[in-house]
């Protein structure tokens, strides 16, 4: 049997000194190359074990391990992130004052990637999700579905194990969602990346191959 | 504006322990004899006769010197020398002739006769009393070519300082053959001082450097320049703490990205310095004009030379960058210490 790329054991985050517990001893495990759904309501703590799966947080008890390593412990946090994370969120957060070319560029600043491979890199990677007309344009100039793709290209630029996506469709028309969702697992089957997206769509949710429901910060189904 | 500050000030203050060097300098002033106190004014005359006693004493002149007002506008520095003083061979008279002891009669810069529109034969009321003045010379110094130079007693007389000088230049002998100037020139003082207890014998680029004037014009402008930069950096951490609160979210995403904590802070810190850097051009820019403005003035041409050495704006330059980056370190400590989720979810 082959072991996890990611497993949590008895996950705990709680706020507020311990008066507000977003996770309550979660466990999991989640293959490499797997696509996972997490739904729930508001305040369930699928977000929280989101941003605990991607190393911005550490949990208050228990572990997240990726392939077998402590994140925070045997991982550096930051390095994790730049190297096996590609974060995609709702507000696509994008730097206002870079042009989508750049936006790409940032995760590679990370690894030290040299300057002409970044910009090929992040060329490459605008053609291929179909922006190669929007290269140099400021976000605000960009559609919300056009964001969303530059929040992909970048997620995807210094070659990550696994895409976290937090809502990707949350600020998105219909048309734009299913564009959306078809490119994630497009890249999710053609890279064999693990992709794990949090969703309060059920018709996301029901898609994935995998579905997990979290209430009140406990896995439900 | 901290930046401007210390070159004006600095700058001036620079400049006018130069001219004073120069103006030992050109009259061949090797060694000052002072007394070892911190306004040592009061030196009694008659030390003169046992200091020209010395073997390497080639001469040796009381003097004395003095800031002040000559008209509401006008102020020069008045020195009080003996008439037949080694240090009036290095002044070239352009009109009238040298003053004599005992009379009421004093020689003016070049500079300072212009400011004052004064010729030879017309007075000039100083403290209250009548001067003529007897000649106008040429100064190989700004110090010297906005100064007024009377008979010592006239200038004793004065301040009230009757019998007393505020030092003795002196001139020393050629240095014996084998025996290096600087050599030499401790032996003197060595000598000098054991000759004369109490008394300090210093070299001239010493004694530019610690009179009384030049020393309390560094103060002022250390201290002024100081608090001035003090209000700057605070100033730079303002708004260095402004930029990272506005940008918290943009961290946020950095950090997000992989971006480690020294990251974020060399962004920062480079703002910072880039900031430092272009207030540093800019307070350059205005200091230097502030300079040149004061060397123009009746009131300040005396004192002040507008020219600033190159050393002097490289340091503003680095005491500017160096202020920025000591402005941005806590934003910048701040900024990379933010948690990535706190972060993502600022407004």
């Amino acid at each position: 049997m082959t072991s996890p790329l990611l497993e949590v054991r008895r996950l705990c985050k709680s706020y507020d000194e311990g008066r507000i517990e977003a996770l309550r001893g979660i466990d999991l495990s989640i293959a490499a190359g797997e696509y996972l759904a997490i739904s729930g309501p508001s305040g369930s703590g699928k977000s929280t074990l989101l941003q605990l799966l991607g190393g911005l947080d550490t949990p208050t008890s228990g572990e997240v391990l990726f392939q077998n390593a402590a994140l925070g412990a045997t991982i550096d946090l930051d390095t994790y992130r730049a190297r096996q994370v590609g974060f995609i969120f709702q507000s696509f957060y994008l730097l206002p004052t870079l042009r989508a070319i750049e936006n790409v560029q940032v995760p590679m600043l990370a690894v030290n990637k040299d300057t002409r491979n970044r910009a090929q890199r992040a060329e490459a990677l605008l053609r291929e999700l179909g922006l190669e007309d929007r290269l140099n344009q400021y976000p605000n100039q960009l559609s919300a579905g056009e964001r969303q793709r530059v929040a992909i290209a970048r997620a995807l630029a210094n070659h990550p194990s696994i895409l976290l996506a937090d809502e990707p469709t949350g600020n998105l028309d219909s048309i734009n969602s299913a564009r959306i969702m078809e490119i994630l697992t497009g890249i999710q089957k053609d890279r064999g990346m693990t992709l794990i997206v949090i969703t309060h769509e059920n018709e996301i949710a029901n898609a994935a191959p995998r579905h997990i429901r979290i209430r009140d910060g406990r896995i439900e189904s | 504006m901290a930046i401007s500050a210390f070159v004006a000030l600095v700058g001036f203050s620079r400049a006018f322990e130069h001219e004073w060097l120069r103006m030992y300098e050109s009259a061949g002033t090797d060694i000052a004899v002072v007394e070892k106190s911190f306004l040592n004014t009061s030196l009694d005359e008659s030390v003169g006769a046992k200091l020209r006693s010395l073997p390497v004493v080639a001469q040796a002149k009381p003097m004395i010197f003095n800031l002040m007002d000559l008209t509401p506008e006008v102020n020069a520095l008045v020195f009080g020398w003996q008439a037949d003083s080694y240090e009036l061979d290095s002044l070239t008279l352009t009109s009238g002739r040298r003053f004599h002891d005992g009379q009421p009669e004093i020689l003016l810069g070049d500079i300072l006769a212009g400011n004052l529109n004064k010729k030879v034969g017309e007075t000039l009321e100083i403290q209250g009393a009548t001067f003529t003045v007897a000649g106008i010379y040429h100064g190989g110094t700004a110090l010297e070519a906005g100064a007024v130079i009377m008979p010592l007693d006239q200038l004793q007389q004065l301040s009230s300082l009757q019998g007393k000088v505020a030092a003795f230049h002196v001139r020393l002998r050629p240095a014996p053959a084998g025996e290096a100037q600087e050599e030499y020139v401790k032996r003197a003082q060595a000598e000098i001082e054991a000759a004369l207890p109490g008394l300090h014998a210093v070299p001239a680029a010493e004694r530019a450097a610690n009179n009384q004037l030049v020393v309390l014009a560094h103060a002022v402008a250390w201290g002024t320049s100081s608090i001035a930069l003090i209000v700057g950096i605070l100033g730079i951490v303002n708004t260095m703490a402004m930029s990272v609160f506005e940008r918290t979210r943009e961290i946020g995403i950095l950090r997000a990205l992989g971006w480690k904590r020294w990251s974020i802070m060399l962004l920062i810190q480079t703002e910072a310095a880039v900031l430092g850097l272009a207030g540093g051009l800019l307070g350059i820019g205005a200091g230097w004009g502030a300079l040149r403005l004061l060397s123009t003035l009746p009131q300040t041409a005396s004192i002040v030379s507008a020219s600033v050495s190159s050393l002097h704006l490289l340091e503003a330059l680095g005491i500017a960058i160096l202020s920025g980056l000591v402005a941005g370190a806590i934003p910048a400590w701040r900024g990379a210490h933010l948690s990535p989720v706190e972060a993502l979810r600022h407004d």
